[in-house]
Formats: structure tokens, sequence, C-alpha cells
């Protein structure tokens, strides 16, 4: 792959970065990563993936923009209101950088397919909002050996790791299994800060970044916590649970299992 | 000055030449010479510029690969003080000393002098050290001690100034058994010790010689009596130096001048050459041939050998024994060369020995002694390879020039293969070669099992691979070359090995079906690191190798790429559009190689096609316009485009068969050279009228598509952008090594250094 002029010239303020560079430019537009839920998380991600020249990027989500998105889901604009998520973002994503060629999948993450869709892609963004699809998503990534960046918000508290499927911590090895139903009010229930979302969405995407390049340091085998009232960060350290059900030395789940949903009110409710 | 007569006895031309050196050096460095003609004169010297610029290894002949304890006491030192305190032993008997600054070199090479050593010849169209096989002088089998004749050989060749400015360079080897152990039937000149009617002399051999395209050597003298070896040379001598071509020096080695003679017409050129000699007389003095290693007074043996961990070999006298140091690759700290000098010169050994498969010998080591060798080779830092079948390679693509493969990657990826494996065979432990490309400096062609490194496309990009070589035979008379069974990709290499190890594979069969099943890609699950070559951390690629430094592995790509275009243009869908495609896209691309431009995408081709074919009219200019299509998927299938397709395939077949020794074509071209504009000059960088930080932007990039240590010419306006992208590219760790005001702009030369 060459870069042309133009390419230069749109990606130069990165290339001048020593880490980055040519060559580094060229392996992003190479690049395949995955975003689950194009949401509160997903938008910010897929807007810097895209503007970094990520050259692929593959959008899942089923839902529609509702107007209480707008709050946070900053892909969406007004007139967006009814429309595909995936379709929108899919516009603004051609309108802002031509190099990037998206695909989209108007679809939930369910246990039949998700294996095949994410075995395409490089590395995997879950920008979901409930605890079965993160689940799925961190079972689906260890059987496919797929690098997954895991995120997550609720009122003004927001987590991410990210994970190295058989290297790192997997979500598994921290929270063995989803909490029973109505155990944890859903962000309909409770509310979130919008821009909390474009806090932690913007630090997946920076690990995705990481991980294509190969530079700096991950979030593996540590789970970071920030909470914007106290603008407290914290990382916990966390190691891989020999007894992981999933990546442990006896893994009891071999294979992909759908949780019972746990949040009820999916309409506007997607982070 | 004093020179002690230690085993050679350097002549007085040798020692004012070795001492002249100093002011050469000193006018080099003052850019009174230029690095050209500095480097004539510096490489016969046995000075040879590494792959890194700026360093320097010095080779030093052994003769007969001998040298004293207090002599690799003091070459280690050497090491330590002016190179990288490592030294090197070769497959002729050399030893190396490496990374040494060159103002240093004439100081190296006076204190060699001073005890004796000498590195005149070690290198270039020269005599080169002459060698002998590993137990001459101690070998229970041999039929006398060769050494004496190695040594006088040496001797006389050396004094002659002419013997350092040959056609090529000349080997010469002295077995003292028929078995062949010095490889004498594959030298330019080879001896055969031999007793006839009770006189001592030799069978003599002539036009051997391994590289690209090995041979046997021809008898050319049933006998000479041994002190006719000396007219038998310099016949050999004057007629590679009368015949031997020097216009070409990829066609220049004595067995060239055999292939153009035939071998009635060589051996009679030789015989007239003999006679000439002999009515003129010797060039210069006869050296006496003297007993270097005296023969020992047999020990009382009846107390047994005692037993060490050592890898010894009982000698022709009783008592004695030689130690082998199975160094791996050749390769010995200085501190572990110092131990070792140490201990011999304590237990009063006098001789150790650099063999041909890079080991280093103890010889004559009394059997009481060797528990005191044993406790000093157990405090070395080196791990020896004793128990592991004994193993060559070349210096290979890491730091050689001509280099394809990373031989010496390989030959550690099979060492930890067989480590810990037992050999499944009661024969003698294999012998194995590695040769990183067909030049053949590691000999895999007389190996039990031999490797030569060479490239493949695989699913359209370049794969490191090794041809494999076995049956061998080495016999004064019967010499046969390895036949190539197969080749394996490199990193299937070790498996294959673990296997023939394990199973004690010795039948040319037998390795044919091993290397068999290996072998087998299936498209689509090739692990991506079979393009990554041992040792490397970029993909396999032939970018780097100018056509300077063509070597034959290149053809290999391009015969391939040849083949390729002739296999779509014939094929039974020849006529359709995509096969048209792919025979003037292979064809297009055959040739880029040479202009060391590797293509890996479409675009590659059709901009490295207009570049160096179409421009300098070496093709029809509108077969420009066919690639292209063809690289666009726009080529049509009908008759015309076949047509075109196939002058191109013709066109591009004749110009790979014109190309001389120089890898220049010999075909006229068909059009006139187009004028490149500067900006397409390779290595120069046009960055004019491009505006900070843009600027630097291009310059980074441009960096980016040389290798590391490479150097790139940046064009830059006056003002700003000259401090800018100056400061910024040393920021980034690279090298800017000069700065140049030109009219109306700046030009920049910057090293890649990371």
């Amino acid at each position: 792959m060459t870069l042309s002029d133009v390419q230069i010239e749109r990606y130069s303020r990165q290339i001048l970065l020593e880490e980055v560079g040519g060559t580094g430019q060229e392996r992003l537009l190479g690049a395949k990563v995955l975003i689950i839920g194009i949401g509160g998380l997903g938008s910010p991600a897929a807007l810097y993936l895209a503007a970094a020249g990520v050259g692929t990027l593959g959008l899942m989500d089923a839902d529609s923009v509702d107007l209480s998105n707008l709050q946070r889901q900053v892909m969406h604009h007004t007139p967006d209101v009814g429309r595909d998520k995936v379709v929108c973002a899919a516009e603004k994503i051609h309108a802002m950088n031509p190099d990037v060629s998206v695909n989209t999948y108007t679809q939930w993450a369910v246990a039949d397919t998700i294996r095949q869709v994410i075995r395409q892609y490089d590395f995997v963004i879950d920008g979901t909002d409930n605890f079965a699809a993160k689940f799925l998503i961190n079972d689906a990534c260890y059987f496919e050996r797929k690098p997954l960046s895991h995120g997550g918000i609720l009122r003004f508290d927001g987590q991410l790791m990210t994970i190295l499927p058989g290297r790192s911590a997997c979500y598994r090895c921290v929270f063995d299994a989803p909490p029973p139903a109505d155990a944890v009010p859903s962000c309909a229930q409770a509310g979130v800060l919008g821009v909390l979302a474009g806090v932690i969405g913007t630090l997946q995407a920076t690990e995705a970044i990481k991980t294509i390049l190969g530079i700096g340091d991950l979030l593996t085998d540590c789970l970071l916590t920030y909470n914007a009232l106290t603008m407290q960060v914290r990382k916990v350290s966390v190691n891989r649970n020999l007894r992981c059900r999933l990546c442990g030395d006896t893994p009891t789940l071999t294979s992909l299992v759908d949780h019972d949903q746990t949040v009820c009110d999916l309409k506007g409710a997607q982070s | 000055m004093q020179i002690p007569d230690t085993i050679i006895q350097i002549h007085e031309t040798v020692q004012q030449d070795t001492l002249d050196y100093r002011h050469q050096v000193a006018r080099f460095l003052k850019g009174q010479v230029s690095p050209v003609a500095f480097k004539a004169y510096r490489v016969p010297m046995g000075i040879y510029e590494q792959r890194e610029s700026g360093h320097y290894m010095v080779r030093v002949r052994l003769g007969a690969g001998l040298i004293t304890p207090d002599q690799l006491a003091h070459v280690a030192g050497l090491s330590r003080q002016y190179g990288n305190g490592t030294l090197h032993l070769t497959t002729r008997e050399d030893i190396q000393l490496h990374d040494l600054a060159i103002e240093d070199t004439p100081a190296v090479l006076e204190a060699l002098l001073k005890v004796g050593l000498s590195t005149r010849g070690g290198g270039g169209n020269t005599v080169r050290n002459v060698a002998v096989g590993p137990y001459a002088g101690v070998g229970p089998e041999e039929v006398f001690d060769v050494t004496p004749h190695a040594i006088a050989l040496s001797e006389y060749l050396l004094q002659d100034r002419s013997s350092f400015s040959l056609p090529r360079k000349f080997k010469i080897a002295l077995s003292g058994t028929s078995q062949d152990d010095a490889f004498a039937s594959v030298t330019d000149l080879g001896f055969f010790a031999r007793i006839q009617d009770g006189t001592r002399g030799f069978e003599v051999y002539a036009a051997g010689g391994m590289g690209s395209s090995p041979r046997i050597g021809i008898k050319i003298e049933s006998f000479v009596p041994e002190t006719d070896i000396f007219v038998v040379a310099e016949a050999a001598k004057r007629l590679f130096e009368s015949h031997g071509d020097r216009s070409n020096k990829h066609k220049a080695r004595l067995r060239y001048v055999l292939a153009r003679l035939g071998h009635d017409l060589f051996v009679q050129t030789y015989l007239e050459e003999k006679q000439r000699v002999l009515q003129e007389g010797l060039r210069g003095d006869t050296p006496s041939l003297r007993q270097i290693m005296a023969v020992p007074e047999p020990l009382d043996t009846s107390a047994s050998c005692p037993h060490t961990q050592l890898d010894v070999r009982m000698e022709k006298t009783a008592g004695y024994y030689t130690v082998r140091l199975a160094l791996p690759l050749g390769d010995i700290s200085a501190e572990d060369a110092c131990r070792i000098a140490e201990c011999a010169a304590s237990l009063g050994l006098r001789f150790l020995r650099a063999t041909q498969s890079q080991d280093l010998l103890l010889l004559s080591v009394p059997q009481t002694h060797l528990p005191q060798i044993d406790a000093m080779v157990q405090g070395l830092s080196v791990a020896l390879q004793n128990d592991m079948p004994p193993m060559v390679a070349c210096a290979g693509a890491s730091t050689c020039k001509l280099g394809l493969c990373r031989s010496r990657g390989l030959a550690a990826a099979i060492a930890d293969a067989l480590q810990w494996k037992i050999w499944g065979s009661d024969q003698a432990l294999p012998v194995i070669r590695i040769s990183g490309c067909p030049n053949a400096c590691a000999q895999h062609q007389i190996a039990d099992i031999g490797f030569q490194g060479h490239a493949r496309r695989v699913n359209g990009r370049l794969m490191p691979f090794y041809n494999i070589f076995v049956g061998a035979r080495l016999e004064q008379g019967h010499t046969e070359l390895g036949h190539r069974i197969g080749a394996l990709p490199a990193k299937r290499v070790p498996a294959f090995m673990q296997e023939v190890y394990e199973q004690g594979v010795s039948t040319i069969d037998a390795f044919k079906d091993c290397a068999a099943r290996h072998a087998g890609l299936e498209a689509g699950q090739i692990p991506d690191d079979y393009y990554v070559d041992y040792d490397a951390c970029r993909p396999f690629s032939l970018a780097g190798l100018g056509a300077g430094e063509c070597s034959a592995g290149v053809m290999d790509i391009v015969n391939a790429d040849l083949q390729q275009a002739q296999e779509a243009l014939t094929s039974d869908h020849g006529d359709t559009a995509d096969s048209l495609a792919r025979a003037v896209l292979a064809a297009a691309r055959a040739l880029l190689v040479l202009f060391g431009v590797e293509a890996k995408s479409c675009e590659d081709v059709v901009q490295g096609f207009k570049t160096h074919l179409v421009a300098p009219g070496w093709v029809d200019p509108q077969s420009q316009d066919l690639v292209q299509q063809a690289a666009t998927g726009g080529l049509k299938g009908d008759a015309g485009s076949r047509d075109s397709a196939a002058s191109l395939v013709t066109r591009i077949v004749a110009l790979h068969g014109s190309l001389d020794g120089q890898l220049n074509f010999t075909l006229a071209p068909v059009a006139e050279p187009v004028e490149v504009s500067q900006g397409t000059v390779p290595g120069v960088v046009d960055l004019r009228g491009v505006a900070c930080p843009m600027n630097f932007v291009k310059a980074k990039l441009a960096l980016e598509r040389v290798e590391v240590g490479c150097e790139v010419e940046l064009l830059l306006d006056l003002g700003e952008a000259r401090k800018n992208v100056s400061e910024s590219l040393k920021q980034q760790g690279q090298q800017v090594l000069k700065i140049n005001e030109l009219k109306d702009c700046i030009s920049l030369i910057v090293k890649r250094e990371k």
C-alpha cells in the first residue's frame, strides 16, 4: 500500500508521531475494527477510528435512533430520529473520511451469528448496554481469538478493560456471569451523564489503535474505572482466573449461549 | 622488524607491503585516495568492509590452519582492543576479527606481523590461504604429513606480488588422505598425497570449485615428486593469469577456463606452462619443506585414556589425542580464546588448528593432560556443540551483502530442534552445511545434508526457501557433488531435520520421501511467519539487493516470473483476458529485481516497469498501456491483446537472455530513452515548494521506504525548512549526514538509523 498525497496530508499530524509514521498509517488503513452497539460508547469510538483512517469499520446495532439518545450518542443528529443507527452512522463516516469502508449489520449480537461476523475483524469494541451481550461478545472473542475492548457506563461511573483472549484476563475471569435480572439498574432507570460515554468510548478507540499499531501499554489484566464527579481514575489489577469457566484450566463453557436479557427497556436504553 | 619464524616465514615483500599499509590508510583518511582505489588496495590485504558501513573485518591467514597458543592469545587481545571482542573461524582455516575502525587496522596488521601472522592475500583476487585436512600431521590414516607442503607453497606464492592481482581468487588445498578431508577435489588446485616407488609426491587436480556453478576438479598430474609442487603451482597460476577472464568476475575462476578450453586443451595448456616454468625457472626463492609439527615420542599407554566430556580422536603417535572444540558456527569470544591459549601454553602444547568445519583443534595432547583440558573447557562461556552434527553456515543475509537467506538463523533453529534428540543410525553424524544463497560459501554441495537458500514466490509474496542437497561423496578421483532432492520453506527445515535425525535417514530415496512429506503448502493455511526469515523482523524481501549485488538467487526469481508468464500465455485458457493479464504482469515484473525493485503490488509493477524498462527504451513504449490495462483489469481477451502480450513476453525473455556478467542488457534498446524527471530518481526526494510541516512528513515517509542504514537525499527550500526538517529528523533519532547549500535550495543527506 502506498499513501496518496491526499492521505499524507489528511493523516500528517499522526504520521509525524514517531510511533505511527507511514508504516503505522498503512497498518491502520489495512485494519478492520468491529463496533458492537452504535450508541453512547460506539459513537465516539467509531468517529475517532474513522478519522484516524482505520480502513474498515463494522457497525452492528439493530436499533433505530430515539430522541432520548441524542443527549449522549453524538453520531446521531436530530433529523436521524426514527432511522436505523447503523445507516445513520455509515453516512456520517462516509462524509467524514472516504478512505473508510463501512460494513453495517442491522442485528443484535446473538449466539447464532456473532462468531461469523467477529471472525472478519482484527479488533472488537463492545459498546453494548447489557450484560447478556457483554458476556456473549467476551465469549465469542475468546473462541475467535480476537482482541476486545470492554466498556461500560452508568450514572457518573465508567469502566473499561482490554482483553487479549488466552493471554490476559477475560471479562468472565473478573465477573463470572451476568447478575440476576433487576439486580442492576439500567441506564433508563438510573440515568447517565452523556459526556461519560464520550470519555470511555474514546478510550476504547485508543486501545484499538494501540493494538493495531503494536505500541504502548494496553489495559490488559487491568480494569480502569473513572468517576466523573470525583474525577478519580483508578487502575485495578485483575488476573487471569485459573478457574474461569471460559479461559481457565478446565473450561466448562465450550460454545456460545444467549443469556436472558436483563435490561427491560432496550428502546432508548442503548447506552 | 624482527619477526619470529613461528609457522610461516613471512617474506620481505609481504612485510614491506604490510608496513606500507599505514601510509595508504593515512592518505585515504586525508582524502588523497578515493574509496574505490583504496578498496582495491585494502581487500587484497585481507580487510573487508562489513555490511554495516564504516565497520571492517580483518582476515588472518593461518598456514595449514595452524596457530600457536601465543599467537591465538595475541589475536584475541587485538579483537578485545580494537574489535568486537570475538573471533570467527572461517571455512578456509582463517581467523577473523570484526567491527574494527579503518584507522585502527594498520596497528592491528603490524601487531599481527610481530607475532608472525599476516593478512596479505586474505581477500580479493589473490592466492588465498593454503588449506589442509583437519588431522594433517597427526591423523593415523594419512599417507604423509602435508603440512610442510602447505606452508612452503604459501611462502613461495606470497613472496611474488603477482599473486595479489590475479583474474579472481585462487584456492589451493592439500589432502593427506584419499578421503579428501581438505576438499582438494573441489578446489582450484588440489593435491593428494601419494607414495610411488618409495618417493613422496602428489596426484594433482585443478579447476574444481563450488560457488553457484560447482564442478569437480580434473586430474592434471598422476604423480609429481613433492619437490615439484612449486613448479605445478606456478604453472597453474600462470595458466590462470593468462587465460582467466578479467573482464567478467562472475566467469573468471579457473573452472571457467576449463569450461572454455575443454579438458584436453586445458591439460595441454597447463603442461606447456609447466614446460616454460621448468625452462625459465621459478619466479622466486624455493622454500624448504620444513617439518613443522615434530612427531613426538610415543607415550606409555598402559594406563587407559582418562574419561572426559571432551570430543577426542586418537593420533598416529601412541598416547596423543586431538581435542575437537566444536564452536557454534566458528564463533568464539576473545576471553574464551585466551583461556584456551593459556591452558594450551601451560600444558606445553605447540599448535592449535582452525579447520574447514570451523572447529578449533588442540593438537597432540598427551592423554595425561586431557583432564586439565576438560576442566578448562568446562569453564568456557561458549556452548560447544560436541553432540550435534557438525554444522557450517555462511555469514548469511544478516551481514553479507550478497546473502538471500539468513543461514546462521536457520543453523540456530536446527540446533534447537536437535537439542536432546538422538541420532537414529550407527553411521557417523551427518555434516550439515547451510549456504544462504547459491554462491555456496558454506560448501553445501559437499555436505552430507546441504541447504542452499533461495527465494520463491508463494501467493504473490516472497518466501525464504532452501534447496536440499544430499549424497555428496569426497574421495580422491571419485568425488561426487550432492544431488538436489527437493526444497522446503525455511521455516519447515528444522522439523525436516528433526525427522531425518531421529530416524537416521541416509538413502537418497528416504531423504526425498521425508522432504516431500514436509513440503506441502496449502494456500490459505500458510502461517504469516513463513514469509519472515529467521532473526528477521520484516517480511522476506529482495529490496536493497542492487544490480551490483545480484546473485544467482535473484535469477531464480526472474526465472520463476518468466516461467509464469510463458505458462499463462500458453495455457489452455491462454486467450482469456485473465490469463493474458497474468502473463503481462509476470513479464513486466520479472526483470524489476535486477534494478533492486521488489514489486509487491500491481501499482509497483506499473511504476517500476515504466521507470526501468519503458523510460530507458528497453521495451516498446506502447507496452506501458498494456501493463496498465493488465494491472487495472482493463485488458481484453481478444487476438490483438494476445499478440501484444506475446510480444512483450518475447521481448522480456530476450532481454533476460542478453544479460552479461555485470547484469547489463546487451540487446539494443527499441526506443529512444525518455528523460525521467528528477523527482523519480531513486534516493532523491524533491520537497521544494512543500510547506512545513508537510515537508517533514514527506521526508519521514521517504526514510521509512528505505532500509535502516540507507541514505536519502532531500531537496528543501531555503529558509526555515532547513532548520525545521533537519532538527525534527534528529529529534526522531535519524542522522543528518550532510547539508549542502545549492543555488536555489538545500540538499540534506539523511541516514535512516531506526
